[in-house]
Parts: structure tokens; C-alpha cells; sequence
């Protein structure tokens, strides 16, 4: 459960990022944010981990008060949400195998930390991860030489060997063509349903969006101005969020 | 350039179009080389007389070197080795305390600019400190030898490893980092995973680099007591034994190009 109440979030240079965030995000929803470039999506999404401060009001993940915590208590509560990236965002001189095993990192005992050995089980956890994307057969291959979709795929066996609650996806299919995307994000879909996992995601492609999510919020100028089904988004709603503007159709 | 605005020439054609054309600053150029090479004559005390009378003597030692003294090899050995030795423990040990170093120097790990500025304070302070110094001064510490001779290549490594490393640490792409800070990783953590497999194949080139330079210097290093063949290097030269030195300079030369060729090889499969 996350839960904003009256969030704001300025940024150093005086931008106020957020305005008057009001939102309830229950455990397992499939939850897009749309908007324009700059409106706050990116803002409202890194709030949820502490990759940003708020400023102003209460943010509650699970029962905890995001902006209370400190240190070591950050870094638990990071532990409990998987992220992916636009750009994926991975050690691309390393495996696909390689990158997913630093989601164990923290758990190690310090000598394992410095010399980067890992166990059998964590291995096999880490494959499993890769298998549930569907790129087991990728595992021992250089990201670098992987294509896009491979590549989000691997960021998103990595987030899953940490088995979060929640995942935090910020234009995970911004950067790939539109068959790739589809197929990335059924995974969320699936991931989503079979797990319960809560995700959380920024999209510009408005049907993409629509295709897959079951809430849609979105966002303009730092405030929420439309939270409801996906299957509810009419026209009018996307002219709303996107401040008169339609939404150009993804080639 | 500016100081032929004055010496502008115009031609005019036939036409009656003026055409302004600048002189060329080449002759002055030459005249202040003339004037500055003339002061520096008079300064250094160059004597060409000097030159031509003694030049000779240059040939004579260097024929004498010429004929290497073969039967002195077995008693190289033990410095030769001694040599690499302090280059190699000065090279691995200054190397590895250098990348703590480098990671405090780093402004995009660090966030405190004041660990920032003063880890590369201390970078640059040793890195102007010369080595030869650095080793007459470990010889008051730690007394004649070659423990002299390694601390001034450990610290000089640290300087130059340390530099180039924070460098290539802040150059590093930082999406990975980012990733893993988000997945609830300390910050030596990241760097660790994130950072550390990016700038490894550049570090170990440059350890590399900095090691063959070090037996060229670290065989330098005997001539203020720190130990090594350029301990004997002072001695046959002070004793006028050329046929000696010239050994030693074989010797020294076979060394550091079987080094040199080794090393190149792999740095070039680590790019």
C-alpha cells in the first residue's frame, strides 16, 4: 500500500516538482502515470524509493513514513522496490547473469562483497530470474550484445531476483520499437498477476498504456488531474492530461 | 600576433584599389630566437671551444663502454633483481592503496566537496614531489637500501595511478550506479559492481604502464643510496670503469625492453 497524503516536492532551484499529491496505490494494482515530459511523472515515481525528497506533507509505503527514514533504513526500504530505467541502466561490460547477481550484494557477508563470489543457490536464483523474462539462453552473453528489448528484459530479472513488492518503472519502453515494447510490457502484465507485484509506471504511449494498465493517473504541471480505470480514459480525459494537446499515435 | 599593426604595407593597383597587406612577423620571430639563444650563451657559460677540444673524450668512454665487461654479469644479478623487485612490491602496493584514493577524489561518488578537494590535493602534492627526492629522503627514514627505493615508487605510484583512475571513475557511465543505488546498495557497494568493472581493464593498463616506468626510474634510484643497480651504476662511473657501465646499461636496456614487450602485450588484450 502507498499512500501520498498532500505531497509536495520542490526542487533545490525553487521548481516545485509536485502539488498537492492525494493518491492511495492498493498492493497488486498495474498502475500507469501519463503526462507530458516535465509534468512530474518522473518526480512522483522517484518519491516512492527516496531517490527524491519530499518536501512537504506525508508519503507511506507499506506502513512506513518514507521521509522519516535515514541511512541504512533507505536502503532496507529500496531493498522492497525494484526500479527499471528508460535506458536500463545496466554494467554493460557484464553478463546478463552478472548483472542480475547484484541484486544478492547486500545480503553478503563483506568478504563475498569485495570479491564478488556468489553462491550456487544465488546462481540459481539469478537464472531463475533470467527464465521467468524469458532469456535464460542469454545468461552467460555480454549485455553489450544484447538488443534493447533483451537488455530491459535482463533490468527486469534483476529487479525480480530482489522479489519486490513494488516495481518502479520510469519509460521502460520509451527506448525500444513498438513489437519489443508490447512484449515488455505483457512481462509486466504477467509479473504483475502472477506475483502480486505492485507496478508502477511512466508511459508515453498513451495506448500501450491503456492496452495494459488497469488504473491510469495522470499528471500535469506537478498535479494529479485525472486517477481512475484505465477503461474509463475517454478523449476528453487524454485532452485534459495533456493540457489540450492530443496525443501524437506512436508509429 | 598583434604588434605588426603598425608595419602594414599597401599596394596599390592599377586600378586604384589599395590593398592593405600585413607584414610577415616572421623575421622578427627569428631575431627575438637569435637574441634569447645569444643571453642564454652568455648565462649557461657555453663554451664552444670547450666543446671541440673535449668532444673526444665523449667517444673514448663511449668506446670503452662499448666493450662490456661480460665476467661482471654475476655480480648484477642480485641488484638487477633487487631493482625489479622494488619496482614490482612499489607498483602493486602503490596501485592498490591508490584506488581508495582515486574513489574519495572522485566529485560524482563523493558528495562532500571538501573529501573531494582534498583527496585530489594529496594526489597532485605527490605526484609534483620528484621520485628521487621522495627516495633520498625514505633513505634518512628507513635507511641505505632498497626499502628506500620502494617507498618512493609507492608513493609515486599512488600519485600517478590514483589520477589517472579518478579520472576514468568520473567519466564512468553512471546509469548502472544509479540503478543499483535504487536497488538499496551503499555507495561502495555501487561502486563496487557498478563502477569498478567500467575503469578495471583501463587500471590495469595503467599499473602496467606505471611498473615499466618504474624499473627505468627505480634503476635511477641507487645513485641516492636507495638501493638497486644504480647503486653500482655510481660506483663504476665514480671509478671510471666504463667497460662496467656499459654492462649495466645492457644489462638495464635487455631488462626493461623484456618488461616493456611483456607488458604492452597485455595491456593491448585489456583494451
Amino acid at each position: 500500500m502507498i499512500e501520498f497524503k498532500d505531497v509536495e516536492m520542490q526542487y533545490p532551484n525553487g521548481f516545485k516538482g509536485l502539488k498537492n499529491i492525494n493518491v492511495q496505490i492498493a498492493q497488486g494494482e498495474y498502475v500507469a502515470v501519463i503526462g507530458l515530459s516535465g509534468a512530474g511523472k518522473s518526480t512522483f515515481i522517484r518519491c516512492i524509493n527516496r531517490m527524491h525528497d519530499i518536501t512537504k506533507g506525508e508519503l507511506i509505503v507499506n506502513q512506513t513514513n518514507v521521509h522519516q527514514l535515514r541511512g541504512k533504513e533507505i536502503r532496507q526500504l529500496r531493498r522492497n522496490i525494484g526500479m527499471i530505467f528508460q535506458s536500463f541502466n545496466l554494467v554493460t561490460r557484464s553478463t546478463a547473469l552478472k548483472n542480475v547477481l547484484v541484486s544478492f550484494v547486500p545480503e553478503m557477508p563483506l568478504w563475498r562483497k569485495l570479491l564478488g563470489i556468489f553462491t550456487q543457490e544465488e546462481k540459481r536464483k539469478a537464472l531463475t530470474a533470467l527464465d521467468q523474462v524469458g532469456i535464460l539462453d542469454k545468461a552467460f552473453v555480454r549485455v553489450d550484445q544484447l538488443s534493447g528489448g533483451q537488455q530491459q528484459r535482463v533490468a527486469l530479472a534483476r529487479t525480480l531476483a530482489q522479489t519486490p513488492g513494488i516495481i518502479l518503472a520510469d519509460e521502460p519502453v520509451a527506448s525500444l520499437d513498438p513489437m519489443t515494447a508490447k512484449q515488455v510490457m505483457g512481462d509486466f502484465a504477467r509479473i504483475n498477476k502472477e506475483m502480486n507485484m505492485t507496478v508502477i509506471m511512466n508511459i508515453h504511449h498513451v495506448d500501450l498504456a491503456l492496452a495494459y494498465a488497469t488504473r491510469v493517473i495522470g499528471i500535469r504541471a506537478g498535479e494529479i488531474v485525472y486517477d481512475g480505470q484505465a477503461s474509463d480514459v475517454t478523449e476528453a480525459v487524454l485532452s485534459q492530461i495533456y493540457n489540450g494537446q492530443q496525443p501524437v499515435e506512436e508509429v | 600576433m598583434n604588434f605588426n599593426v603598425l608595419a602594414k604595407r599597401h599596394i596599390t593597383l592599377q586600378n586604384g584599389k589599395v590593398v592593405v597587406m600585413k607584414r610577415s612577423t616572421t623575421p622578427l620571430i627569428i631575431l627575438i630566437g637569435l637574441i634569447l639563444i645569444y643571453f642564454s650563451v652568455q648565462i649557461t657559460g657555453f663554451n664552444m671551444e670547450a666543446i671541440i677540444k673535449r668532444i673526444d673524450q665523449f667517444f673514448v668512454i663511449l668506446k670503452e663502454m662499448m666493450q662490456p665487461n661480460f665476467s661482471y654479469t654475476t655480480k648484477l644479478w642480485q641488484p638487477l633483481f633487487d631493482t625489479i623487485k622494488m619496482s614490482l612490491l612499489g607498483s602493486i602496493l602503490g596501485a592498490i592503496v591508490a584506488v581508495p584514493i582515486a574513489f574519495c577524489a572522485s566529485s560524482n561518488i563523493i558528495k562532500n566537496r571538501f573529501i573531494v578537494i582534498s583527496s585530489k590535493f594529496f594526489l597532485s602534492l605527490l605526484r609534483t614531489l620528484p621520485t628521487l627526492i621522495v627516495a633520498l629522503m625514505a633513505t634518512f627514514i628507513f635507511g641505505l637500501g632498497t626499502m628506500a627505493g620502494f617507498i618512493a615508487i609507492f608513493l609515486f605510484t599512488i600519485a600517478y595511478v590514483g589520477k589517472l583512475l579518478y579520472e576514468q571513475i568520473e567519466n564512468a557511465d553512471m546509469k548502472a550506479y544509479e540503478a543499483m543505488h535504487s536497488m538499496g546498495l551503499t555507495t561502495v557497494q555501487s561502486f563496487r559492481y557498478a563502477i569498478l568493472p567500467q575503469v578495471l581493464p583501463n587500471y590495469l593498463s595503467t599499473t602496467l604502464f606505471c611498473f615499466e616506468g618504474n624499473v627505468r626510474y627505480a634503476s635511477i634510484l641507487g645513485y641516492v643510496g636507495a638501493g638497486g643497480i644504480g647503486l653500482l651504476l655510481n660506483e663504476n662511473l665514480g671509478w671510471r670503469n666504463y667497460a662496467n657501465v656499459g654492462m649495466i646499461l645492457v644489462m638495464l636496456i635487455v631488462t626493461v625492453f623484456i618488461i616493456e614487450t611483456i607488458s604492452e602485450h597485455f595491456r593491448k588484450k585489456l583494451m
